[in-house]
């Protein structure tokens, strides 16, 4: 069920990023899908169990998967920061092309 | 394996970064220290071809970082290395500021760094930085233009890797590890996601139809490095992971083929110089995809030759062909585009002669034919260059002054391409060079009698962003039956 819930929400994002027609609204689509990756990694960390995988002098049963959440915690920061990188470059491209419709950029700026 | 390899490789990694970051303090020493860190490439390069042993590290514990460095990936840093001090030769009095040569030098470290890992993690962190980067450098002019053409580059990078990480991850669930062998026993769908990614960042078959324009509408040094090295950053995992799982290779081989034919017909029917320069490389990745043992000589004769084709073009008077030919260019123009023109069809005496006949040994029976078809298209394609109309009249000052950093980079660049012949002096055979005589030729024919006489030409409609997106989820559906249906992975 999680499982679906988050191949669902990285099918969205997708799908967004395709017929969206705003390039804020693609920017967002994209970050549902990056959420949607992160998700999968979180879900894939816990199938062994939940519990936070620290020494201690319990006895050591299901814990998490720390690996996958140590390297999406990578993905997460360069994620962001693409996607900080990519609204600046929205921003620039708004004082001319207020609308933001892709289908005017594209129509205006091919050679 | 010692101690001082192992300490080498980790500081040959880290130079660029540090470089970088360090120019941040100098602003003023920015073109030596981006020159400096293309020669620690070269030096450590060199080392790794004079290694018998293939360098395998293991960085921390079992989940650390992997390095693998082997012939192949001297090949690649060698290109690497090269391009870039080509560039950074080319830029030297053209005023760039130091954030320039920061992002230079830092897309030199990540590249660097995608020739050397073994692990999908660290792949992943090199490709994301690299098309940072890339960005950066597309959008330098900060025209409107450059800046949608930078966005749609990063859109579209950006995309495939989300498709990357889902297939590491379904790698990792089933093998518990991040290494580039955990390709063999994958589910087919996580081969399809990985793919998809890396097909699209190397620009091979319809996931690099983002490429023409990017590379078309980029600055001409930028161009050199985008076609020169950037997309062989995505093309070298690929051939790596053909050849650790070898149910991969078909597969690998196939999309080479068909991307050297793909390409072909792209460069041929148009008429913007650096398009056609942008769509051979889209061909030319086929080649290198084409025999995965020999890709890394294919790769450094194809990035000196096109780097020197990019750098020499952005000097044109126009980039349109059918004004170029009314027009007479200069010799000393004509000249370097010619002589990396021949290369490029694979005309003995230079490099991609060579580089050729050690594909097309190779190959497969059944690539070779296709291989071929391509490779007489590839004399064709650069026919348009070489008949250009020239004259000798030169600049006030002599040519040598007038821009001298172009003539140093056209000087290592064409100088890399005589020498390297050095990589497989077993093609010089006389049944060999006939052939390859007898395809340029015939493509040279073709030009004069058909092409030139007809305006065909393909709308770019298939260019749109949307339709860019759309080819990942086409691309994956195939990837997946193909995963599933033939290779049995």
């Amino acid at each position: 069920m999680l499982h679906a819930c988050v191949y669902a929400t990285i099918l969205l994002g997708f799908f967004g990023l395709i017929f969206k027609e705003n390039l804020v609204m693609k920017i967002i689509a994209m970050d549902v899908m990056s959420t949607g990756v992160i998700a999968l990694f979180v879900l894939v960390a816990a199938r062994e169990g939940i519990r936070t995988p620290i020494v201690s002098v319990m006895t050591p049963r299901n814990f998490a998967d720390p690996v996958p959440q140590a390297v999406i915690l990578t993905a997460i920061v360069i994620g962001f920061s693409i996607q900080a990188l990519m609204l600046v470059g929205v921003m620039k491209l708004a004082r001319d092309n207020p609308t933001l419709e892709i289908r005017e950029i594209e129509k205006g700026y091919r050679p | 394996m010692g101690v001082p390899m192992i300490a080498f490789t980790v500081l040959w990694v880290t130079v660029p970064f540090l470089l970088g970051f360090g120019i941040y303090l100098l602003p003023r020493g920015d073109r030596l220290l981006t020159l400096g860190g293309t020669l620690v490439s070269i030096a450590y390069a060199t080392t790794l071809f004079l290694q018998a042993a293939p360098l395998d590290l293991h960085l921390l514990d079992s989940f650390g970082v992997t390095l693998l460095a082997d012939n192949l990936s001297a090949w690649f840093i060698l290109t690497n290395a090269l391009v870039t001090a080509a560039v950074i030769l080319y830029c030297w009095e053209t005023g760039k500021s130091a954030f320039f040569y920061i992002q230079v030098i830092i897309l030199h470290g990540s590249i660097n760094a995608t020739f050397v890992c073994a692990d999908f993690i660290s792949l992943y962190v090199a490709l994301e930085v690299i098309g940072i980067a890339a960005f950066l450098l597309i959008a330098y002019p900060r025209g409107d233009r450059s800046l949608w053409v930078a966005l749609r580059y990063l859109f579209v990078s950006n995309t495939a890797m989300l498709f990357y990480l889902v297939g590491v991850i379904l790698v990792y669930q089933t093998h518990t590890s991040f290494a580039f062998s955990g390709l063999h026993g994958a589910p087919p769908e996580a081969l399809a996601l990985i793919l998809v990614g890396l097909l699209t960042k190397g620009g091979v078959f319809v996931s690099g139809l983002w490429l023409p324009l990017t590379h078309s509408e980029a600055e001409s040094p930028v161009s050199a490095l985008l076609s020169g090295v950037v997309v062989k950053a995505g093309v070298f995992p690929l051939v790596r992971c053909a050849l650790l799982v070898e149910e991969l290779d078909p597969l690998v081989r196939l999309f080479g083929v068909a991307a050297a034919l793909l390409g072909v017909v792209y460069a041929l029917v148009e008429t913007d110089a650096k398009r056609v320069l942008a769509c051979s490389t889209l061909s030319q990745m086929g080649w290198v995809l084409a025999a995965p043992e020999v890709a890394g000589f294919y790769a450094l004769a194809h990035g000196l030759a096109k780097g020197a084709l990019f750098l020499t073009v952005g000097n044109l008077p126009s980039r349109d062909l059918r004004v170029l030919r009314q027009q007479p260019i200069y010799t000393s123009l004509w000249l370097p585009l010619t002589v990396a023109g021949l290369s490029m069809s694979g005309f003995p005496g230079l490099v991609g002669f060579a580089a050729k006949f050690s594909t097309l040994k190779h190959a497969f029976p059944w690539q070779v034919i296709a291989l071929n078809v391509a490779a007489t298209g590839t004399a064709l394609v650069y026919a348009k260059f070489i008949f250009l109309p020239h004259q000798s009249n030169q600049p006030r000052g002599g040519w040598a002054s007038a821009k001298p950093g172009l003539w140093m980079a056209l000087t290592l660049l064409i100088g890399g391409l005589v020498v390297a012949n050095i990589g497989f002096l077993g093609a010089y055979t006389w049944g060999n060079g006939l052939k390859v005589l007898a395809i340029i030729a015939g493509g040279w024919l073709i030009n004069e009698g058909v092409i030139q006489r007809t305006g065909f030409s393909l709308s770019q409609s298939l260019e749109a962003f949307e339709h860019l997106i759309g080819f990942m989820s086409l691309m994956l559906i195939v990837l997946f039956w193909m995963g599933w249906s033939w290779l049995a992975i």
